[in-house]
């Protein structure tokens, strides 16, 4: 199902892709160097809006990520067909390489926020990477789902389309960030690995079938 | 004889417009085809849909094909500009059984050799019609579809698409030409289907 040469593709393609990596990356860092000293005038947020606000850089962030380079349909088939390549493994090479480029980056970006406003999750560092993973995941495979099985691969509609989706998913991670008790955590990770199967069973569905 | 691809009332079209209109169609393997006709004829959309590319609507036809190994060079290119040649190759040909050494016999004789490692986005339309070419020589797909053979295309390859053709000619695999005009490529053409009538 995962190919490596799909993988080492995406990753070349990436890398050598201006939007993403060295635009997109950079303008949150700045954001979140900025932020801080805009609302409060000071390198720390109050507690209170902290978690709000950095699920709303996690958003933004995905959104972004989502966005930069949207599949189109017509050309992503001549791709496949040209080199026989069946939709499912493309599917999930292209959600592993994915995750690979998004997964270091959005943990690197919540511990600069962190250190930019001198304000900590009360959760622990394993149910934060974990929850963080999830969600990466979800929103990848909601996001790939949406560009090839769907004609909504305009940069506007698939915005429109996804983000409620992800605020969804961010939802989700607000109680795990809120520092619960470590059983209702465990009971709240359960249900996003539960959130995850399902929508890998959706989406294995329609590549079975298409 | 077996057939790769079939249908007895094809329509196909965008959205509500119509292209092509309840065409009999039957292609079999080891046999070659030729489509021609002119500009708007549906030549492009015909060689799409044979080649499972087509994006558009079938109006429900009754379309029969046979999962095979089928390659289609298109008037717009299959090849990731962002991607070297031979990274290209490498992707496109993961699933085949392809050394080193074939594929530098293939680059030197499509005369690629020094443009291997250069991105696919800087080569002119004739040099990415040309790799497109080579790929699908060293893939050699039992169906070879190409849409315009001779666009983009100098004399020299020209010259060696023709010596493809032929080869594939004598190893009996299927191939489908489109253009406006009849080439001459094939030394016997199974079907020439006219769009013009």
């Amino acid at each position: 199902m995962i190919k490596k040469y799909i993988i080492k593709k995406e990753l070349n393609m990436e890398f050598r892709n201006n939007t993403s990596l060295f635009l997109i990356t950079p303008t949150m860092c700045v954001l979140i160097i900025v932020f801080p000293i805009l609302s409060e005038n000071r390198f720390r947020v109050e507690n209170d809006i902290f978690l709000i606000v950095e699920l709303l850089f996690l958003i933004i962030f995905t959104t972004l990520f989502s966005i930069r380079n949207p599949l189109n349909e017509q050309k992503l088939i001549k791709e496949l067909n040209f080199g026989s390549i069946k939709k499912v493994d493309y599917f999930y090479s292209k959600t592993f390489s994915e995750l690979i480029i998004f997964y270091p980056q959005i943990i690197i970006l919540l511990i600069l926020f962190s250190g930019f406003t001198n304000t900590s999750l009360n959760s622990s560092l394993l149910h934060i990477c974990l929850s963080v993973l999830f969600f990466c995941l979800n929103t990848i495979m909601i996001n790939l789902f949406f560009q090839i099985f769907t004609t909504f691969n305009n940069r506007f509609v698939q915005f429109t389309l996804i983000v409620p989706i992800y605020i969804g998913f961010a939802i989700l991670i607000a109680p795990l960030w809120l520092g619960l008790n470590r059983e209702i955590s465990n009971i709240y990770l359960m249900m996003f690995l539960g959130i995850t199967m399902i929508i890998y069973s959706f989406t294995n569905f329609y590549l079975r079938k298409s | 004889m077996s057939l790769f691809f079939e249908s007895d009332n094809l329509t196909l079209g965008y959205g509500n417009q119509l292209v092509i209109k309840n065409l009999d169609i039957s292609l079999n393997f080891s046999k070659n085809y030729e489509i021609t006709g002119k500009n708007g004829s549906g030549k492009t959309t015909l060689i799409m849909c044979i080649s499972n590319n087509f994006i558009g609507n079938t109006f429900n036809s009754n379309i029969r094909r046979k999962d095979t190994s089928l390659m289609e060079i298109g008037s717009s290119p299959s090849l990731m500009p962002e991607l070297s040649l031979l990274e290209n190759i490498k992707y496109f040909l993961f699933n085949d059984n392809i050394n080193e050494n074939m594929i530098s016999n293939v680059l030197n004789k499509y005369e690629l050799e020094s443009f291997k490692s250069d991105l696919v986005g800087d080569f002119s339309s004739g040099m990415v019609k040309r790799s497109e070419i080579a790929i699908a020589d060293l893939k050699n797909p039992k169906v070879l579809c190409i849409d315009e053979p001779r666009v983009y295309l100098d004399e020299n390859g020209v010259d060696l698409l023709l010596n493809l053709i032929t080869k594939r000619e004598k190893e009996g695999s299927t191939s489908i030409l489109s253009s406006q005009e009849s080439i001459g490529a094939f030394t016997s053409i199974e079907r020439s289907i006219n769009l013009n009538d």
